[in-house]
Order: C-alpha cells, then structure tokens, then sequence
C-alpha cells in the first residue's frame, strides 16, 4: 500500500533531483535578471537627470550667446547710424529697469544689461524738445518710417530708446499716440535726462540675465514689468570682461558741447589710460575698473566710460542635478548632496564661453 | 488497485516540461538583455550628447576669442592694424604668438604651435605645443587663412576633436572635415572702417 502511494506520488510530481535541477536554474536566472536590473535600473534613474543637466546648460548658453551676440546691434535704419556703442554702452554689469535697478556705480559679475535697437524701420529723431522727466515725446519723420501716421510707426506698448551723442540715454514705453504726440511711460524710476530736437529714437530690446542664487535660477528680466526663470538649478554665473586697451574715441559729442570724453573745445579729457593688453588686442577690465568713473551719461543711467571699452565677454555658468539624491560630494558639487553610488551621481557642469558682440568689434 | 500512467500524461498536460522551461527562459534572458541594451545604448548616446555640446561650448569660444582680435582700419590715419602677437593658446593669452597671422596650411590637421591649445575632459585649458600634455582630453586647432582674391578677408576654422578620435589618422589626401564627436566651426572676418 505504502509503495503503492509512494508510486503515486512520485508519478504526480516531480523527484527531489527535478526538484534541485529546476531549483537550481531558477536560482541562475533570477540572479542573472537581477544582476541586470540593478545596474539599468541606476542608469534609467540617473539618465533623465544627467540628460536634464545638459539641456538647461545648452538653454542657458544659448539664451545669453544668442542676445549677447546682437548687443548694440540694430540701428542702421534711420537718421543714427553704425553700433551703438558710438552713444553710449549697449553693456553694463549690473540690473537696470523698473524693478530693484542696482546703484549706476555698482558693477557686478553675476548680473549683466544688454541693449540692442529692435532693427525694425522705427528709427527718428525728436523734433521738439524734452525737457528732462518730460513725458511727451514729438518725432519728425524720415524717408524709413514704415508708416506715415505723424509719428514715424511708433504704436502703443511700444519699447522705445531714446539717445543723443552726449551720450546720454533713456528707455520708454509707449502709452499712448495721440494725433502727433507720443505719451509716454519711463521704464525707470524716472528719466534720466533731457533731449534737443535732433535726439535719436528708435525701437529698442533690453535684455538683463542675473543670478538669484537663493532660488538658484538664471533670471531675465526686460527692464520694465517681466523678470521670469530661464533656467533652474544654475548655482553660479558669472560675467568677465575684456575691452580695447586704448581709450574709447566716441560718443564725440558736437563742438560747443562737452560729454565724459571731450570738452567743448572738442579735447580728450576722460584721463582713461592705456591699458596692460594680454597680447595684441585686449586687456581684462576688472569690475572695479568699471565702476571708478569717469562717468558718461546722466542719472541712473551714467555708467562708467571703461564700458565703452568692452569687445569681449566671457560667461561662466554652473548647472547643477535638481535632486540632491543624484548629487555627490567634492569638488564636482557646489551643493554636495547624498547619491548612494557614483552611478547614481550626476556631476554639476560647468561651461565657460566667449561672445564677441558683434557691434562692439566693427572697424577693430 | 494501481494508478494507470495516463496520470503522468496528465499532469503533462497541466504543468511545464523541462525543456519548455528552458525555452521560457532563454526568450526572456534573451529579451531582458535586448533591454539592457537600450540602456547601455542611451547613457552612450547622452554622454556622446554632452560631449558634442562640451566640443561645441570650446570652438565656439576660441571663434569669438578669434574674432575680437584686432582686424581693423585706423580711422585717423587709414592705416590697417593687425594683431598679429596674441597667444591663444595659453591661458590667460599672452603676446608671444600670431594672432590673425595666416598659419600654415594644415594646422587643423597637425598640431601647430601657435594654432592649438589642449583641454581636459571639463573643457579646463591644460597647455599648448607640439603634443598633448598627460590626461589632455580635447585638441582645438584653428586655421587662419585670407581669401585668395582679398587679402583684407580671412577665413577662420577652428575645429576641436578629441585625442583619442585625432589617433586615427585621415586616409592620404584627405581634406579634414567634421567627423563624429568633433566640432568644426568656419567663419569669415573682414577689415572694416570704424
């Protein structure tokens, strides 16, 4: 009986040798799928992080570069002509606008100002003049208005420049237009100067990118109302300058006048010396040495003659991993964070690159 | 009473056989590794990614060092000036190279000194000379060449590869052009008037 059931069972399931081999085996596979799953399942976490990384720095980078490249760039339209930079800086190391304008003697290194006129056909001239804070603004109109309406295709909510060879600037926004007069908006705490007939307008862009480092964001902001996010997790950025080792030649303001650069008699009186060039074209100009003065222009808006130097600018920007879980410690980490293995970490990357703004290095 | 063996046949029916177990799992092995491929495929992808933008990131600023040389016209006199002193390949730069001086053909091919520097993984500046010091990861050439026809117009190429991919030479007559995981840039510069 016993044998009996013993070859009963033995007939229903398996022997103890099946039992081992098929023990065994599953005992190899599992291990094996286990062993690959580990690592892949490292890499499908830290993948997307170390992905996100390089995408934010490359947005980044080509948010500056791309806005960098165009500084002073736009005029040619109208009655001014060639960069910019024959006015006054198109760049200045520090906030300005609407909103918390940093002092006109501060230069920082993680916070820079960008100008650049739109390159549309808006560009004219002011024929009545404005009195310094005046807020209504009357333009003749040359042959490359886009439009005859009496104000030279100036429209509302329309960001405006408005700059002479003195070297003195401001930046509006259109309110209103009314029959030939333009009402406007200052896009600063208040306008920084008065203007003669003759005074250049044109539509203008402005551009600040700045380090928040409590939230750890590259910030732009216009100038006026919108200060946004460009990219999250940037623990450093910085700006460096190098400019032309000679003193800048221009604004050159008309005889009778005078400006940081020239009396009225039309002689060179900044006192800017010649500077100490690394090689054959441009000296580094330190952040001191852009905001010691002399100073050219008028209110918040004087900015040191040294700016007018700037050929060069090299940026400096550091992404971090956003969780801290995907960070390390070292050297590689400017916020150490706790990834339990290499695998999992995912280093900060730092870029540093050059701009060369275009219209800052015509007839050089 | 004995059991007949059609109960064997039976829990045939109802269980695996070794060999269908086997089966099963060499289908899923070999599916588990096909997927452990894709993740090896895409951290090779992304870390190809990184590096091409990290290539990228050093041409581009050795182009916009390049082109804030001075290459110019004295507005006062009409005179032109050159630079023809800087050193790019150091860091800082220094006065003891050629700065806009054509370099000699072949100097994206070879490394020219005076037209090359070397980088480390991070992009770091590391040295420049003839070879690549220990542990340089990247080489970035350039050429400076004016157009035939217009002496006052130059042609600049900088190109960074790496020292592993510049190891396997360019087939004989072989004109350099961009090959993976290099960055090639080519502009044009021209003296102008201030």
């Amino acid at each position: 009986m016993i044998k009996k059931m013993l070859q009963a069972v033995g007939e229903r399931g398996f022997s103890l040798v099946e039992s081992l081999v098929a023990l065994v085996l599953m005992l190899v596979v599992t291990g094996a799928v286990f062993g690959l799953l580990n690592p892949s399942s490292m890499a499908s976490r830290t993948q997307p992080e170390a992905i996100d990384v390089q995408q934010r720095a490359r947005v980044g980078i080509d948010a500056i570069q791309r806005d960098l490249l165009a500084a002073g760039a736009g005029l040619g339209s109208g009655p001014a002509v060639g960069p910019l930079v024959n006015y006054h800086a198109p760049v200045v190391p520090r906030r300005m606008g609407l909103q918390s304008a940093d002092a006109y003697n501060l230069a920082r290194a993680d916070a820079i100002t960008i100008q650049r006129a739109a390159g549309s056909y808006v560009q004219t001239t002011v024929r009545d003049p404005m009195a310094p804070g005046a807020l209504d603004l009357t333009v003749n109109e040359p042959p490359n208005c886009p439009s005859r309406n009496g104000v030279c295709g100036l429209s509302q909510d329309m960001t405006i420049l408005v700059f002479d060879p003195i070297s003195n600037f401001d930046s509006f926004v259109i309110r209103q237009v009314q029959a030939q007069t333009v009402s406007l908006l200052s896009r600063q705490r208040s306008p920084s100067a008065g203007y003669a007939p003759g005074a250049y307008v044109a539509e203008a862009e402005f551009d600040t990118y700045w380090h928040d480092p409590a939230m750890r964001q590259l910030r732009h902001y216009d100038g006026y109302q919108t200060d946004v996010p460009v990219v999250d997790n940037v623990v450093a950025l910085g700006f460096e300058y190098f400019g032309d080792p000679d003193p800048p030649t221009r604004p050159k303001p008309p005889l009778g006048t005078a400006n940081c650069l020239y009396d009225a008699a039309g002689n060179a009186i900044s006192g800017l010396s010649q500077l100490p060039p690394q090689g054959g074209s441009l000296a580094p100009l330190s952040l001191s040495t852009l905001s010691d003065g002399p100073w050219c222009g008028a209110g918040d808006n004087r900015f040191d003659a040294d700016l007018l130097r700037i050929r060069r600018v090299r940026v400096t920007i550091r992404i971090q991993a956003t969780q801290a879980g995907h960070r390390g410690t070292g050297a590689d980490y400017v916020n150490p964070g706790f990834a339990k293995s290499s695998q999992l970490a995912v280093p900060d990357y730092l870029a540093v690159f050059d701009v060369a703004p275009r219209n800052l290095n015509l007839g050089r | 009473m004995v059991m007949r063996p059609t109960t064997r046949r039976r829990s045939g029916d109802t269980g695996f056989t070794l060999i269908e177990v086997l089966v099963a799992l060499v289908v899923l092995s070999l599916t588990a590794s096909g997927i452990a491929v894709l993740f090896v495929m895409s951290i090779r992808d992304s870390r190809a990614a990184r590096d091409q933008t990290t290539a990228m990131v050093m041409a581009v600023e050795r182009m916009e060092q390049l082109w804030a040389l001075t290459w110019g016209i004295d507005a006062a006199t009409g005179v032109p000036l050159s630079d023809v002193t800087t050193e790019l390949g150091r860091s800082p730069p220094d006065g003891s190279g050629n700065g806009l001086v054509p370099s000699p053909p072949g100097s994206l091919e070879t490394n020219t000194p005076g037209y090359v520097d070397y980088l480390d993984g991070r992009g770091r500046w590391m040295g420049t000379g003839a070879t690549p010091p220990a542990g340089a990861t990247y080489i970035r050439r350039w050429h400076i060449e004016p157009l035939p026809a217009d002496p006052d117009t130059l042609v600049l190429r900088v190109l960074v590869t790496t020292v592993v991919r510049d190891a396997s030479p360019l087939a004989a007559g072989q004109r350099r052009t961009r090959r993976a995981d290099e960055a090639l840039l080519v502009t044009v510069k021209t003296r102008k008037a201030g």
